[in-house]
């Protein structure tokens, strides 16, 4: 159940969790589109598109479907598959709705590209015993977020800080 | 403002003097020299932190009295927790319904553990 998330010295969001299911299964419910359209996303949500060509080079499109009917498409490229271990793909998120650009980039000029939304994610499935550990690395494209990531990261865990600052500004 | 704010935010944070800075004015406004005594830093080097957090719009300086202190906005870093936040969130409910998912989808094993001594008639 429990999820652990850092930022890893390759100033990555990393997100773990032990699954228990056997690793094929793992691994087709993330390269099914049918599987995957039942578990993407928050709760509540669902996928009324779900298109994925998994091979190096092949695109894939996902709506996903907010309660309130609000669409997130997310769309991006596979670079890398090794099945069924690994999973490199690009994400990106410039078809968002415009309220999630303006929470993630205020103050853009109209119809600028938010980098923020481009992503390189890469997904390990590691078998344990017969349960799969699932490890999901996220990299920002944008050279600029990385490198403010880098510099946090040298410090400390940069989330663990901001935990930290908003715990003092609730006071 | 043609730099990405999430970014800049970002770089803002980054340094340790300056998120001590930062968490010193959590508890109210400042002068620069009160910010500077604790850092055993001069204050030209505590003002060059204070004009980065300032770019970012950490923090405001007041223009109308003559100590200019210094006050802490708390809006970007709520922006910055609010996407990391949304990020853990994705993934935290995803990973949560992939489990739910793979366990409706392999019942069988477990049923059949489970069944066994049910099964068993005299």
């Amino acid at each position: 159940m429990t999820t652990s998330q850092s930022a890893s010295d390759d100033h990555e969001f990393v997100i773990t969790r032990i699954i228990n299911a056997p690793r094929a299964l793992v691994f087709k419910a993330w390269t099914d589109p049918k599987q995957m359209a039942q578990w993407w996303g928050p709760k509540g949500f669902t996928n009324p598109v779900c298109e994925m060509d998994v091979r190096p080079g092949g695109a894939h499109r996902i709506v996903m479907r907010g309660p309130d009917g609000t669409d997130y498409p997310i769309k991006g490229i596979y670079r890398e598959i090794v099945k069924p271990e690994r999973l490199v793909m690009t994400l990106d998120c410039s078809e968002h709705p415009e309220a999630w650009h303006d929470m993630v980039k205020p103050n853009r000029k109209k119809g600028e590209r938010n980098p923020v939304g481009e992503m390189l994610q890469t997904v390990t499935f590691e078998d344990q015993g017969g349960k799969t550990k699932l490890t999901i690395r996220t990299r920002f494209i944008s050279v600029a977020i990385r490198d403010a990531m880098v510099k946090m990261s040298m410090t400390e865990g940069w989330s663990q800080s901001l935990e930290r600052l908003e715990a003092l500004l609730a006071k | 403002m043609s730099l990405d704010h999430l970014s800049t935010t970002f770089a803002a944070l980054a340094d340790p003097t300056r998120r001590a800075i930062l968490a010193r004015l959590a508890s109210g406004e400042t002068s620069v020299t009160e910010l500077a005594a604790p850092f055993e830093m001069t204050t030209p080097a505590i003002t060059k932190h204070l004009k980065v957090l300032e770019r970012a719009g950490l923090i405001t300086r007041s223009r109308q009295a003559q100590w200019r202190p210094c006050r802490l906005e708390a809006k970007p870093l709520h922006e910055v927790a609010d996407f990391v936040e949304q990020y853990r969130r994705f993934w935290e409910q995803s990973l949560n319904r992939l489990e739910d998912y793979l366990r409706k989808l392999q019942p069988k094993g477990k049923k059949n553990v489970r069944k066994k001594p049910a099964r068993k008639k005299p």
